[in-house]
């Protein structure tokens, strides 16, 4: 189990550290893995599960922080790290973001968080829920008021009633003026195109996020009209499995506020809402470029922000590029990035120049692969569509709203 | 396999697996014992009691504490600084002077001691406010303590300071008393004072953490305030409390085991895993027991019988029927414990599966990964529906590695990768799986790019090898390099080459130097199992100028296709004579051993043209430093002139294609891996004996070595089938005909390049190892050896009657002695000297009832037993034995599986020379037992 975590900012101090066990864990292993992870050069790909002389460690990055934890015996791995992210993300919900000043700010909270989520290495609730009545999240009006009534504690008075319940995800008083329900499904399309322009490969990764503001317990039924479409589905643990199964059907009972309901995946899509024509042609110590981008199966919605990013090859000494739409830039880490945003009605956006070789070098023999963004509203394209939403056990119907988005997620063009 | 989506998932394990569960119904068994159930769903909610703070409390000090106080020694007083601190912050809004202790300000000794002046002029204040005062002052001891600085200085003031009703203040006092306390233990026993009192204040949230906090002082002297306060803890009315304080009894045992057993907590923990209503306390008991049970030492016959019992079906039944209800981390915990767990019949394995079946869709991959564990060990012993299992955990792993953050894939691949290592045909169609993205990492690069490799097959290879390709001009060199190799791999795999050959040459056409390198390596490879590609291959690789190819490996495997072909290239002479002249520049002893066998071999197909070349290569190579290139030199010249047709027939016998390369990693280790699955030996890919102290194995650990089985002669149910490997390496192979082709890897007479048959004509070491040097993929083979050895015998023998061998020459000793520790030092050290199945003769296999039988038996015969266990019809034994004259001790292990009536044995040895000798004793006394 889980002896120490250590919260390190981006210049590697410690933050914070917390032993959970009586073995302590000496802050060494912080220069240590400091050092090692200097050594590797590129930190965000740095292994997630690494071997020190003494300890092994489970790191993970989030926004400038690493969360690191060590241990000395064999345990699951992804026990380690699912749990630093569970608290990466318990983290960020807590303090409204995740930065350096915003830990060392409110580390006080931060160990008291952590004394809640796990003890003597062994992890106990991470569920955001149970801990915001266990501990009050740092807020404005709770300044105020606390500098108005002089009564300064964070901590609620009353043990959460959830910790005894059968529905641990959830308090059971809760009251709202305006009871409201928004279900969002956001699909990230990852896709890989080869050098001919074939779709080699193309599949969606979804997620039904819903924020819930509902009083009482209500019990909520979500069905969509083509559930055929999903490859393999994961569910929040309020999810009923059986009418799942049995009919395709999400039953449950919902956290309070903003929660991924599912997860899924759909696969072998066959086509992409876009297309991304890179040509490089070389001759003679220079490389020509063209990029050509437009739409290939118009979605129905409007497509925005558009971009273009690829990295120049080390072996290119200059690059001269230019667009007929949209800004071209270079950056100093030699990736070109080109902004789009939408397409125009009246002509295709166009990228194209020159590359200069180094010297001796004849032809480019290394081709920059093309990451694309874009993001579509009001579409989910994988087609997956939400039929209705049943609300039961509450006092008056609810207002209920729904969305969509598409986004590129790991959307790749070889040349 | 095409799509399959969850809506269809339970027809997937066949008729049977539809029995219990299919109605939404918990396996209900008819243990009253636990008390009913709890019902899972949006029940009613618990009465939640509402505590309030108690205000007007402060400095409520008892007599006692008072005293104690007073016999510190406290520092000089002054007065003048400390008005000054304090008049800031009273007028300071508490987020701005918050803003100003942030700990990235140095801070020295002389704050330190600021801080402790203005904290112990606050202790005895009954001011208004002094808690926020009190507050600001605490958080900056706090983060000087997380910045590093020591200010166990301020101990005693912190805890004159305790006494409050702000809960945060307690909350920050307890985590200075708990970092401090350990350092300061006589300073300790002041918050003893105030812990106690606070763990019998109304609020149980109060009372939890100052429970938490007495037990993580951590100083032995103490222990004994912690037993009431602990007592008191497990039979709180309050879930919260109770939770705490079973693992406070965990901490108790880790400060002062004595003292916890006395207190009888072992015993209370028990009847709380069972009883408790609150599952979190479950759990806890669950974790903290067997943490306790695994530090007790595995020798004690209590503890085995302890473990016995929480492996046992009423106890497995009564968590399972509840693991809705654990919070996501305490089924981990369960789901551990379940996968150790040996189901009576079939039935009970599909009643588990259906039950566990949605913990697949979990959104916490932790849970994913132990179900999939719990999964693949139940159905070890059942071949198809192992293989079942395998498609039914095959999307819900797949979808883990696209979805979560990149830590969290990276973790599911490796365990990903396990599996499409064991059972490539199942993963077949999901190769797109695994083509790298461009921003991955290259350590995940590479395990996909082995997975693709592995994933290949008839129907699927053009892709794979087109998408390899497109590797090849990746801007990661490395990976570029690894692609390569795969493609190589790929075509050394398959039937069906034509393509793939083409792709190969290509990439000698690239113009690359390092893409040059590996395709040389490739084809030399390709050629010595496709010799008919020869003609397509020669015609490219002749138009490579060797002054492009600098890397030895490339260098070596050059030279060596134009010795093999100096026939059909018309150059060979002349570039071999060429690299002679540049001897003295060549710096790789690996290549100036090709230079000298190729221009050997050059010299018997085109003497005239090669003559002079090799006259200057024999004398070039004499004069040589390195031992190994003189003395084949020294070999050659010898051969040549004792008589030039001998010399051919050495240097240049007919050759056979090589069949099939050697496997680079043992399928023990494979193996090994496998039974950890879930654990950090997978994404090590090393088992964990290998990288981990036993003192740092896990709690609890069942499933490794010897530790899991009963020490002396007590019989125990703990060993688990999963250790039969024989059985589960049978269950994927026999599906496949590849896999098939691919188990004979271990058997090293697959491994027969004639061009060894050499060695019959003495030819010393360096003259293999300079042909074998060419080939990466022989370096790990040095376990083949000993599979060889088990080859061998295990053909004689697996057939071999029961009729007793010859009587032994060997003599054991009678009385021989090893302690368990020793055993298992031993037993992890020594490698594997033999390892073979041994097919038992009837008689033995019904005498084998229970383990102690063949104990008693084995002993008569001077073997003994350390350590059994099993159940029918799976029992695993060790066994140890002396020499009887000197000291040299013999390690097994038998796993005797009575139905199929084979006992797998593994034989480890001081004296390997003795252990055919050994093993034949072994035998004989096996195959006595039984016999009236």
């Amino acid at each position: 189990m889980l002896q120490c975590i250590f919260l390190l900012s981006d210049s590697g101090e410690v933050m914070l550290e917390k032993q959970l066990t009586g073995q302590r864990v000496d802050r060494s292993i912080c220069t240590w893995f400091w050092e090692h992870t200097v050594s590797q050069g590129d930190s965000p790909k740095l292994q997630s599960v690494i071997a020190s002389p003494t300890h092994y460690l489970f790191q993970v990055l989030r926004e400038g922080i690493t969360f690191l934890a060590c241990t000395q015996v064999e345990m699951p791995p992804l026990m380690g790290i699912e749990f630093l992210c569970r608290v990466a993300d318990v983290l960020t919900d807590y303090l409204g973001s995740l930065n350096e000043d915003l830990i060392k700010d409110n580390f006080v909270i931060v160990y008291e968080l952590l004394d809640e989520m796990i003890d003597n290495g062994f992890p106990l609730t991470t569920e955001p829920n149970i801990l915001r009545e266990m501990i009050a999240p740092p807020n404005i009006a709770n300044k105020m008021l606390s500098v108005v009534t002089g009564n300064s504690s964070n901590v609620s008075d009353i043990l959460p009633g959830a910790t005894s319940s059968c529905i641990p995800w959830r308090t059971t008083n809760l009251k709202y003026a305006n009871n409201e329900v928004y279900v969002d499904l956001v699909e990230e399309m990852d896709a890989i195109i080869n050098r001919d322009g074939v779709l080699v490969k193309c599949e969606i990764y979804g997620e039904v996020q819903v924020n819930s503001h509902l009083s009482g317990v209500p019990d909520l039924t979500l069905s969509f009209a083509n559930p055929a479409v999903l490859d393999d589905v994961r569910f929040h643990p309020c999810v009923r499995f059986r009418p799942w199964e049995a009919h395709q059907i999400l039953s449950f009972v919902p956290p309070d506020g903003q929660f991924k309901l599912m997860s899924y995946r759909v696969r072998k899509l066959k086509s992409s809402p876009i297309y991304v024509k890179p040509q490089l042609t070389s001759d003679a110590g220079t490389c020509r470029v063209s990029v050509l981008v437009g739409i290939r199966n118009d979605p129905g919605k409007t497509i925005d922000s558009i971009t273009v990013q690829f990295q120049l090859p080390s072996c290119v000494l200059s690059a001269d590029l230019n667009s007929n739409y949209g800004t071209v830039n270079i950056l100093a880490n030699k990736t070109c990035s080109w902004t789009i945003g939408k397409i125009p009605k009246d002509k295709a956006p166009a990228m194209s120049g020159t590359l200069l070789l180094e010297t001796g070098l004849e032809r480019l023999h290394v081709f920059p692969t093309f990451q694309v963004g874009f993001r579509i509203m009001g579409v989910a394209l994988s087609g997956l569509k939400i039929d209705k939403l049943d609300l039961k056990n509450l006092p008056k119907p609810p207002y209920k709203g729904f969305r969509a988005l598409t986004r590129a997620g790991e959307f790749e063009v070889r040349s | 396999m095409t799509s399959h989506r969850p809506a269809d998932c339970s027809a997937h394990f066949g008729p049977a697996y539809g029995l219990a569960g299919a109605e939404g119904q918990p396996i209900r068994l008819g243990w009253s014992v636990f008390g009913e159930d709890n019902q899972p769903g949006p029940a009613t909610s618990t009465s939640s009691t509402s505590f309030s703070l108690q205000n007007g409390r402060l400095g409520c000090f008892s007599l006692k504490f008072f005293n104690l106080v007073s016999e510190i020694q406290w520092p000089t007083f002054r007065p003048r600084l400390d008005l000054r601190v304090h008049f800031r912050l009273i007028m300071a809004p508490p987020w701005q002077s918050q803003r100003s202790s942030s700990p990235s300000q140095p801070a020295g000794k002389g704050e330190v001691a600021d801080v402790k002046t203005q904290l112990r002029n606050l202790a005895g204040s009954r001011a208004p406010g002094v808690d926020d005062s009190k507050r600001e002052l605490f958080k900056k001891v706090i983060s000087y303590m997380t910045i590093g600085i020591d200010v166990s200085s301020v101990f005693g003031e912190m805890v004159m300071c305790s006494a409050t009703s702000d809960i945060v203040l307690k909350k920050m006092c307890y985590l200075y008393v708990g970092n401090y306390a350990k350092v300061n233990p006589d300073l300790a026993l002041l918050t003893i004072n105030f812990l106690q009192r606070d763990c019998k204040d109304e609020d149980p949230m109060i009372r939890g953490l100052a429970l938490r906090s007495l037990c993580s002082l951590r100083v032995t002297n103490l222990v004994e305030y912690l037993v009431g306060p602990l007592g008191a803890g497990l039979k709180d009315n309050n879930s919260y409390v109770r939770m705490i304080a079973v693992m406070g009894v965990l901490k108790l045992y880790h400060i002062s085991a004595s003292t916890c057993v006395d207190a009888d907590f072992p015993t209370t923990l028990k009847h709380l895993l069972l009883n408790d209503q609150d599952t979190q306390v479950v759990a806890n008991c669950l974790s903290a027991l067997q943490e306790i049970w695994s530090l007790g030492g595995s020798a004690s016959e209590e503890v085995s019988r302890e473990r016995e019992i929480l492996l046992s079906k009423p106890v497995i039944y009564y968590l399972l029927n509840r693991i809705r209800e654990f919070s996501e981390w305490a089924q981990c915990l369960v789901l551990e414990l379940v996968a150790k767990y040996v189901p009576a019949d079939p039935n009970e394995i599909f009643d588990v599966m259906n039950l566990l079946e949605d913990r697949l869709q979990h959104a916490n991959g932790a849970v994913v990964l132990a179900t999939t564990k719990v999964f693949l060990q139940l159905t070890l012993s059942m071949t198809d529906v192992h293989q079942q299992v395998y498609e039914r955990i095959k999307a819900p792993l797949l979808t883990l590695v696209s979805s979560g953050s990149p830590e969290q894939s990276y973790a599911v691949l490796s365990h990903l990768h396990l599996l499409v290592m064991r059972a490539p045909f199942i993963f077949s169609s999901d190769y797109k799986h695994f083509y790298c993205q461009y921003n991955e990492p290259s350590y995940v690069k590479r395990l996909k790019l082995e997975m693709l490799t592995a994933v290949a097959n008839e129907s699927n290879t053009y892709e794979i090898v087109t998408e390899l390709c497109e590797y090849a001009a990746n801007v990661d060199i490395p990976i570029a390099r690894e692609s390569i190799r795969a493609v190589g791999k790929i075509a050394l795999q398959q039937y069906d080459v034509n393509a793939i050959v083409d792709r190969l040459l290509q990439f000698l056409e690239m113009e690359k130097d390092y893409v040059t390198a590996e395709a040389l390596v490739l084809v030399k490879d390709l050629l010595r199992k496709y010799p008919q590609w020869s003609q397509d291959c020669i015609a490219v690789v002749g138009n490579i100028s060797s002054k492009n190819v600098q890397e030895p490996k490339a260098k070596a495997a050059l030279i060596w296709m134009l010795g093999e072909y100096s026939q059909e290239m018309h150059d060979a002479p002349y570039i071999l004579e060429g690299l002679i002249e540049n001897w003295e520049d060549e710096h790789s002893a690996e290549v100036r051993l090709h230079l000298l066998t190729a221009v050997m071999k050059c010299f018997f197909k085109r003497p005239p043209e090669t003559q002079k070349s090799l006259g200057a290569a024999l004398a070039a190579g004499l004069a040589d430093f390195h031992q190994d290139v003189h003395d084949r030199a020294l070999f050659y010249y010898r051969l040549l002139q004792y008589k030039i047709s001998v010399a051919e027939q050495v240097v240049n016998p007919p050759k056979q294609a090589v069949s099939v390369f050697a496997d680079t990693q043992s399928s023990e280790i494979k193996d090994r891996i496998f039974d950890e699955f879930n654990s950090l030996s997978v994404v090590y890919q090393k088992p964990s004996y290998m990288f981990t102290y036993k003192e740092h194995r896990g709690p609890f650990e069942f499933s490794d070595e010897i530790g899991n089985v009963s020490i002396g002669t007590e019989s125990a149910d703990t060993v688990d089938p999963n250790r039969v490997e024989a059985n589960d390496k049978d269950l994927l192979l026999s599906t496949s005909e590849k896999e098939e082709t691919r188990g004979l890897n271990n058997s090293s007479s697959a491994y027969s390049a004639p061009s060894y048959d050499a060695s019959s004509v003495s030819v010393p070491t360096s003259q293999l190892s300079g042909l074998v040097i060419s080939n990466p993929s022989v370096s790990g083979n040095a376990p083949q050896s000993s599979f060889a050895i088990d080859d061998l015998l295990g053909l004689g023998l697996a057939v071999a009657p029961a009729p007793a061998p010859s009587p032994p020459p060997l003599k054991l000793n009678p009385k021989a002695v090893l302690d368990p520790t020793s055993f298992q030092q031993k037993w992890r050290q020594l490698p594997i000297s033999l390892s073979q199945e041994y097919s038992m003769n009837p008689q033995g296999v019904a005498a084998l009832t229970t383990p102690q039988a063949l104990l008693r038996h084995m002993q008569g015969q001077a073997i003994h037993c350390i350590a059994s266990g099993g159940q029918s019809p799976n029992f695993k034994f060790f066994f140890f034995a002396q020499k009887a004259e000197e000291s040299s001790t013999f390690l097994v292990e038998c796993v005797v599986n009575t139905s199929s009536a084979k006992a797998q044995i593994k034989i480890k040895a001081d004296d390997q020379s003795a252990t055919r000798p050994f093993s034949s004793v072994f035998q004989s006394a096996l195959s006595k037992f039984g016999m009236p």
